[in-house]
């Protein structure tokens, strides 16, 4: 659990500043409020004691207090909050970053929807640690401190206050271990609920085909009742930690009435300050005992991030990358690749050379490999044994990013984003100007489409292009991948979705659309019309040339 | 709101507890008043009192514990009702709804959950904050009058302040919960599509657009707390000025008087008392506010009446259909998808719909599944007018495979079984061979049992399409709509999923989607689609 936040801290170091200012406020506006009661309480004793006047000069000094402390109280909060918030979004972008090089080829196994629940409650969830966490507990512990010091003429006294209010104070971190499983369990059922809510509706026209309703709704219901179970072991251990820290607070009232019953007279004035202490220390206290539950969530949650992010990025990236070589001959040698290790490999001993320029086709029966291939050469996943050069230069001494820019590549999955169709297209070249995305659509095919959206290129694509036909939004992330100048392209099914007309007259703008680039196109099956130098067939993990 | 309003008598127990709560407080005030008293030179109470007020806290303590629980449970019964009100709601409007899969999730989880608050703490919070000051201003009435009118006008204006800055605070709330969905939104959005931003090396350029919306959430939440925490900020100026009147009050009193003082004490001591619930109700009343925010978006979708459709008293074991002068539109689109589509189809029949895409070939099988409602025309299955069923008794009709086929989370057997659950083992294994699934998956370590992540990652697009068309064999329907079912199938296999899905069309009534009807090698009839014109031939 330490280790965790421990971490979290780090990766808020950036924002130390605005962090400590908010804790430097909370500590004075905790101790604005013993301010408040220790005057009232001296004001008491001097009135009762019949020292009329030293009781109104400590009332006369309640008054500025009186409106000091809303004040500071609102500085805190807002203090407070905006570094936490501040700390926040840097923690999101960086778990998106991290993910971004950790799994480059996409969320896979882990579903997206569980993926998304760590980013946004788990990230929420890291608030705690500041504001539910270290924030109460600098107010407790400042608000100790003054108390044992302005107590410090009676040590006896010190101490029976002192005590029980230290121990309200170190209670959390003695919870804490327990209250962390709860956490970590509600965490996963909350994750466990996302994915019930999420994978039904990914798929709703298939749950709506199978009628499956009513089983998806038993699924969530499931979820959320295993969510609640969950909620319900935290919510009471904080209501026990709560009930606990009340306890002890009053605790310290009673030994402040205790000490002065058995003190006498001459005790008095110390005994009543010592009671409004003991009353002003219960708000700040009072919330110390729950702060060790939400800081155990928030260790639950940074546990999560922490082990997403850390999965291991599928090629490491080289140490000293080689620079980008001249020629963009892509050569494979001897390449062996399985996905699963205890699998029998996709790919056998593999060799295929794509000279520069080249048009090649690969054909292949579904789940021949042909997009494992295309993940090689992406470097989305390294070969067990052999080697792939580009231009004479291995593509594992490459970086990713420099790779990428020489080899473009259209994948099955390739997705719209929801923003408009000019947004999505210039995701492949930011400074294209708009008669660039025009040409690119018109090799797609599709220009004529998008000029009959009553925005143009305005048109939003929706989630996964949602708004468009299948056809449509293929087409247009075909225009995306031939819109930047790299040399190698490869397009993996380009024309599915494609009604027959409309994919051969594609292939057949193919030969100007990639002039002077190599083109390596995966597909089932060809139309005839692809301007191609060769045609190979990979089956049985090798790849021979294909008959006629 | 309606449904909160129902859910409003299950608070009465935290209710009371709370209340009970407040009264053992007040008595363990009166007692520590009763002993600062003593301590002060009065007569008055010993280490009886001491024990009495230590077994009052205990009291109050467990009060409030329990009370705590209770209201948890409340709030658990509440969200259950609504989250599955909302998806069965969800799924009944089906593909038709604009939203996306992200707002969809974040509608039944983030803002069902931000209800929470508004059950569990808001309502018995309201309710508090309402009788326990009333209560306690009745007793210190007893004591002193003039500290009992302090208190009930210092009560009086926590009320006022909270509506002065709680307007603001509603309407920032809503645009708060709009940002919030936009950018849960945005991150699944770019999540799904990672591989994308990462090939155009766009991953960090994302992130940073990332962070410049998060940036702007922070700006709009800080703009709702700034107002937010003015209303508690007045509430600690209430108090403090309470606490500070009464003190001073009471500490001129006691000076010249040497009556016994305990009471002038529990004047003062009880202000903290007095002003908790109010304080309780400061921090749930802006829960409520968001939870309004969640509220004003969920009731749209709960408020519907249900669909009253018919239902089917029984399967047909034939299907005849007609299509006549259908006209379907989408909205926000200038061309209707279908233009009065007219064809009728023979039960045992098979029909392939060709034309380029975007031509409405999908929309007729949508149609169909109940996915759309057609704006003119009549739809009729063995002359019932479909559009009078309930949309799901019209699925039962049908098996269906879409161009883009979901696989769930599960293994490929409970995908397979999603069709039928009911089915035998047998019959489970006939699908999965008669749809080619046991090709592949008979090489997988864990054959049908391997796991198949959401998206189905680790098949590929043809092995996805080969599961969903297992489904299509083992449901068993009079009728059977494909929409391209064989796109992503290379020719091998595609030439053994057409002869499998040759024997699934024998006795059935068909409709097939496909760019290329002679591709399909089936016979049948075919109706070319453009939009503009059908052309009718047969084929085989």
């Amino acid at each position: 659990m330490w280790a965790d936040l421990a971490r979290i801290l780090r990766l808020w170091a950036p924002r130390r500043k605005a962090l400590i200012l908010g804790l430097f406020i909370g500590m004075l506006s905790a101790l604005s409020g013993v301010a408040l009661l220790a005057l009232a309480g001296k004001g008491v004793a001097a009135g009762a004691g019949g020292v009329g006047l030293v009781g109104v000069a400590a009332l006369v000094w309640l008054r500025p207090v009186v409106v000091l402390r809303p004040l500071l109280r609102w500085w805190e909060r807002m203090a407070s909050h905006a570094g936490a918030f501040q700390a926040l979004a840097d923690t999101r972008v960086w778990f998106f970053s991290r993910l971004a090089e950790r799994m480059p080829g996409g969320i896979g196994l882990r579903g997206s929807g569980d993926l998304l629940g760590r980013v946004i409650s788990d990230v929420e969830a890291l608030d705690r640690l500041y504001l539910g966490g270290l924030m109460p507990a600098a107010a407790a512990l400042a608000v100790v401190a003054a108390i044992a010091i302005l107590l410090g003429a009676e040590p006896g006294l010190m101490a029976l206050l002192v005590l029980p209010l230290g121990l309200a104070l170190i209670l959390p971190l003695m919870l804490a271990p327990a209250a962390t499983r709860a956490a970590q369990r509600a965490a996963e059922e909350r994750g466990g609920l996302r994915a019930a809510a999420v994978d039904p509706i990914a798929g709703l026209e298939d749950t709506l085909a199978a009628n499956a309703e009513g089983r998806a709704l038993a699924r969530l219901t499931r979820a959320d009742a295993n969510l609640m179970a969950a909620q319900r072991e935290l919510s009471l251990r904080s209501a026990a930690a709560g009930t606990a820290g009340t306890l002890l607070t009053q605790l310290a009232v009673l030994a402040a009435l205790g000490w002065g019953l058995s003190s006498g007279a001459g005790g008095a004035a110390m005994a009543v300050l010592a009671l409004f202490l003991a009353i002003a220390a219960a708000e700040a206290l009072g919330l110390i005992p729950r702060a060790g539950a939400l800081m155990a969530g928030a260790a639950a949650s940074a546990r999560r991030l922490f082990e997403a992010a850390d999965t291991r990025a599928p090629v490491e990236e080289p140490a000293n990358p080689a620079p980008l070589p001249g020629g963009n001959e892509l050569v494979l040698s001897g390449v062996t690749f399985g996905w699963r290790p205890e699998a029998a490999p996709i790919l056998e001993n593999l060799d295929f050379t794509l000279h520069a320029g080249e048009r090649v086709a690969i054909l292949g029966p579904s789940g021949a490999g042909k997009s494992s291939l295309a993940a090689l050469l992406l470097k989305l996943a390294a070969p067990q044994s052999g080697t792939i050069t580009l231009g004479g230069t291995e593509i594992a001494k490459l970086t990713g990013s420099d790779l990428r820019q020489r080899i473009i590549c259209l994948s099955q999955d390739a997705r719209l984003f929801d923003v408009s169709i000019a947004e999505n297209l210039r995701l492949a070249a930011a400074e294209a100007p708009d008669a660039a995305l025009w040409r690119a659509l018109a090799k797609a095919g599709v220009a004529e489409f998008v000029r009959s959206l009553p925005d143009g290129l305005e048109t939003r694509c929706g989630e996964g292009g949602s708004r468009f036909s299948g056809g449509e939004a293929r087409r247009i992330a075909l225009a995306r991948a031939l819109l930047p100048p790299a040399a190698i392209l490869i397009l993996d099914e380009p024309t599915v979705g494609l009604d027959a007309e409309a994919e051969r007259a594609f292939m057949a703008t193919l030969a100007t659309a990639t002039e002077g680039r190599s083109l390596l196109i995966i597909t089932h099956e060809l139309t005839g019309a692809e301007p191609l130098d060769r045609v190979l067939r990979l089956a049985g993990g090798r790849l021979l040339p294909a008959a006629g | 709101m309606r449904q909160a309003r129902a859910q409003g008598g299950r608070v009465a127990l935290p209710v009371a507890l709370g209340l009970a709560a407040t009264l053992c407080q007040v008595a363990f005030v009166f007692l520590i008043a009763r002993l600062l008293a003593t301590i002060l030179g009065f007569d008055g109470g010993g280490f009886g009192e001491l024990a009495a007020a230590g077994a009052l806290a205990l009291l109050s303590a467990s009060l409030g514990m329990t009370q705590e629980i209770a209201q948890q449970a409340a709030g658990e019964r509440a969200r259950a009702s609504i989250r599955a009100a909302l998806f069965a709601r969800l799924l009944e409007l089906g593909p038709a709804d604009p939203r996306g899969v992200g707002e969809k999730a974040t509608l039944l989880v983030d803002r069902v959950e931000a209800l929470d608050g508004f059950f569990s703490r808001w309502v018995p919070a309201a309710a508090l904050a309402i009788l326990s000051p009333a209560l306690i201003i009745i007793i210190v009435a007893m004591a002193d009058g003039t500290s009992a009118l302090v208190l009930a006008v210092m009560g009086l204006m926590v009320p006022v302040a909270m509506a002065l800055t709680g307007i603001g605070a509603a309407v920032e709330s809503r645009n708060q919960m709009d940002v919030l969905g936009r950018l849960s939104g945005r991150f699944v959005d770019r999540l799904r599509g990672l591989s994308t931003l990462v090939q155009f090396n766009r991953a960090q350029d994302e992130a940073r657009a990332l962070g410049v919306a998060a940036g702007e959430f922070r700006l709009r939440t800080m703009r709702v707390l700034r107002v937010a925490f003015l209303s508690s900020a007045a509430l600690e100026l209430l108090a403090g000025f309470t606490l500070g009147y009464l003190a001073w009050r009471h500490g001129i009193l006691l000076a010249p008087q040497s009556t016994d003082p305990t009471l002038a004490l529990f004047c003062i001591l009880v202000v903290p008392v007095f002003f908790l619930p109010l304080r309780n109700f400061s921090l749930a009343y802006h829960e409520a506010m968001s939870a309004r925010g969640a509220a004003a978006e969920l009731a749209p979708l709960l408020e519907v009446p249900p669909d009253q459709g018919l239902l089917l008293e029984e399967i047909p074991p034939r299907v005849a259909l007609v299509f006549n002068e259908v006209e379907l539109r989408y909205p926000g689109m200038d061309k209707p998808a279908l233009a009065r589509l007219t064809f009728a189809l023979a039960p045992g029949e098979t029909l392939m719909l060709v034309g380029p895409s975007g031509a409405g070939k999908s929309s007729v099988l949508r149609l169909l599944m109940g996915f759309a409602r057609p704006v003119a025309g009549r739809i009729a299955i063995n002359g019932q007018d479909v559009t009078r069923l309930k949309p799901a008794e019209l699925r039962r009709l049908s098996a269906y495979v879409g161009q883009r086929s979901h696989l769930f989370g599960g293994t490929l057997r409970e995908n397979i079984l999603l069709a039928r659950p009911e089915a035998s083992e047998p019959e489970m294994l006939r699908a999965a061979e008669a749809a080619r699934v046991m090709a592949f998956a008979a090489h997988l370590p864990q054959g049908l049992d391997t796991q198949v992540g959401e998206g189905g990652f680790g098949l590929s697009g043809g092995q996805a399409q080969r599961v969903a068309l297992a489904r299509a064999f083992l449901r068993d329907s009079p009728l059977v709509l494909l929409d391209e079912p064989t796109a992503s199938l290379d020719p091998g296999t595609e030439a053994e999923v057409m002869e499998a899905i040759a024997r699934l069309c024998t006795g059935r009534t068909v409709i097939i989607a496909t760019h290329s009807a002679q591709l399909m090698g089936l016979s049948g009839r075919v109706i070319e689609l453009d939009g503009q014109r059908l052309v009718e031939q047969h084929v085989g």
